[in-house]
């Protein structure tokens, strides 16, 4: 890649031109066979290649479950970090080195129950890291209980007679945390999961990337009507921006806004009321339209799943905003001393 | 690095291992399916179910079947890189090594 990509202008450059192989490490993958982990790996290192970066200046930091494997595979700096705090340990990377590349690997599981917490606010904060939630709607790494994002009913081991949480949709409660970036992809399309990467890398600030990715184990087929070709033509609705949100075969469907509620709705298009079909705005201020877009999607059959890039908006990023209070602070105050602040006397007795 | 179809799958072609794969990316040609060695993500899937054992990891075909390794190489020096067998559907072509092939020793149709 020639162009320098404004968020990445502090990562050094590689010095000789990269190949997938550069990026895969001399660890003994483990996943469970077929796994849609190894799809992701597989993109994710043909893709690194066209960054151009250092890998010593590239960092994956990953929490707990299947998909946190991945630091291990990747020939970067890399951390398996603890159940849910990657994005608060990436945080503080991304903030304190700028000239890192700092990517986080999490699943539903790590990000959204125990991380719940983490992610809103690594999200919110607008921190210049890239997350990749793998979502397979199930723990596997314990085995197969339900998860924050398994349906209403679920039945496992741990629920026999169906889970009675509601599940999280990730791009709503990402949107609704204030994210910068947020994309939907699916393991098994290279060409599309590429894409997305290319724009998250591309963007200044937090990306929050969902991975619908296949547990062949403890959930096989989660995602099977969005990958099989026949049916996937009535269920995916891919976003780019700039064009009309138009999916179905020959693009019989388009969505549109109600006019009564606001609300979008997937219609039979017509030639009446194709000038009513939305353009895909993934640019605009406003988060209602990319929030409608990810409530389109039936949460049971996952019909008319939007995927691509929800929303990509400018804000100001935390990472360059605490490096310049910190220099004016240093050029109003001067280089500041930590051991004598703690040995100050700002110091109070409190009584018996 | 991928996955490798090497001879017993000639003539055979039982095709229990395009089942398995998560990313589409065992072709069929005319005597043999072949594995796209830039599209197999080594998810290794294919390997426990072919009934004839015909699938190996790049690194672990046996040394009388190296030159497989080449074959399903050149099985898309044509295709190219289409990123899904579905769409290609079966090919009516196979690499000089398989055309050539004798036939299998216990085929009753040879
Ligand atoms: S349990 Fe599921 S998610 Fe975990 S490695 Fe196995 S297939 Fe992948
Ligand atoms: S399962 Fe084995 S014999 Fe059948 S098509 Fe695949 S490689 Fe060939
Ligand atoms: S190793 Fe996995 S990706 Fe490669 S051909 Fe076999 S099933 Fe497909």
């Amino acid at each position: 890649m020639t162009e320098v990509i404004e968020a990445l202008s502090l990562v050094p450059k590689a010095e000789a031109k990269q190949s997938m192989k550069d990026f895969k490490s001399d660890q003994e993958v483990r996943w469970c066979p077929g796994c849609g982990d190894y799809a992701v790996l597989a993109a994710v290192q043909g893709f690194m290649p066209e960054l151009g970066l250092a890998k010593e200046n590239i960092v994956f930091v990953s929490g707990i479950g299947c998909s946190s494997r991945f630091p291990y595979y990747m020939n970067t700096y890399g951390m398996h970090s603890i159940h849910g705090r990657a994005p608060a340990i990436a945080t503080g990377l991304a903030s304190s080195r700028r000239d890192l590349s700092v990517w986080v690997v999490t699943g539903d599981g790590d990000a959204l129950s125990i991380g719940g917490n983490h992610l809103i606010h690594a999200l919110r904060r607008n921190v210049n890291l890239k997350i990749l939630l793998f979502n397979n709607r199930i723990y596997g790494l314990t085995k197969g209980q339900y998860s924050p994002t398994s349906e209403v009913g679920k039945i496992t081991k741990s629920t026999p007679m169906g889970s009675l949480d509601a599940p999280f949709n990730p791009v709503s409660l990402a949107i609704g945390a204030e994210a910068s970036f947020v994309a939907r992809t699916v393991d098994s399309d290279r060409k599309h999961l590429t894409s997305v990467l290319r724009a998250a890398a591309e963007h200044q600030g937090t990306a929050l990337i969902e991975i619908y990715q296949n547990c062949n184990i403890f959930n096989d087929g989660a995602f099977e009507v969005l990958k099989d070709k026949q049916q996937a033509e009535e269920a995916v609705i891919r976003l780019e921006h700039g064009q009309l949100i138009r999916f179905g075969a020959d693009g019989s469907k388009g969505v549109v806004r109600d006019q009564a509620t606001g609300d979008l709705k997937v219609i039979a298009v017509t030639d009446e009321n194709a000038s009513q079909i939305l353009i895909h705005d993934a640019h605009t201020t406003s988060p209602t339209t990319a929030f409608a877009l990810s409530r389109l999607a039936d949460p049971d059959t996952l019909h008319h799943t939007p995927i691509g890039v929800f929303r990509s908006v400018d804000r100001p990023v935390y990472d360059t905003q605490m490096s310049d209070q910190l220099e004016t602070a240093i050029e109003q105050k001067g280089k500041g001393d930590l051991a004598t602040l703690l040995a100050g006397n700002d110091t109070w007795t409190t009584g018996r | 690095m991928a996955y490798v179809i090497a001879e017993p799958c000639i003539d055979l072609k039982d095709k229990a291992c395009v089942e398995e794969c998560p990313v589409d990316c065992i072709y069929e040609g005319r005597r043999a399916l072949y594995i796209h060695p830039d599209e197999c993500v080594d998810c290794g899937a294919c390997e426990p179910v072919c009934p004839v054992e015909a699938v190996f990891y790049e690194d672990d075909v046996p040394p009388h079947w190296q030159p497989y390794r080449q074959a399903n190489v050149e099985f898309f020096d044509v295709l190219g890189s289409p990123g899904g067998a579905c769409a290609v559907g079966s090919v009516s072509a196979d690499p000089p090594l398989v055309a050539a092939h004798a036939g299998r020793a216990d085929d009753p149709n040879r």
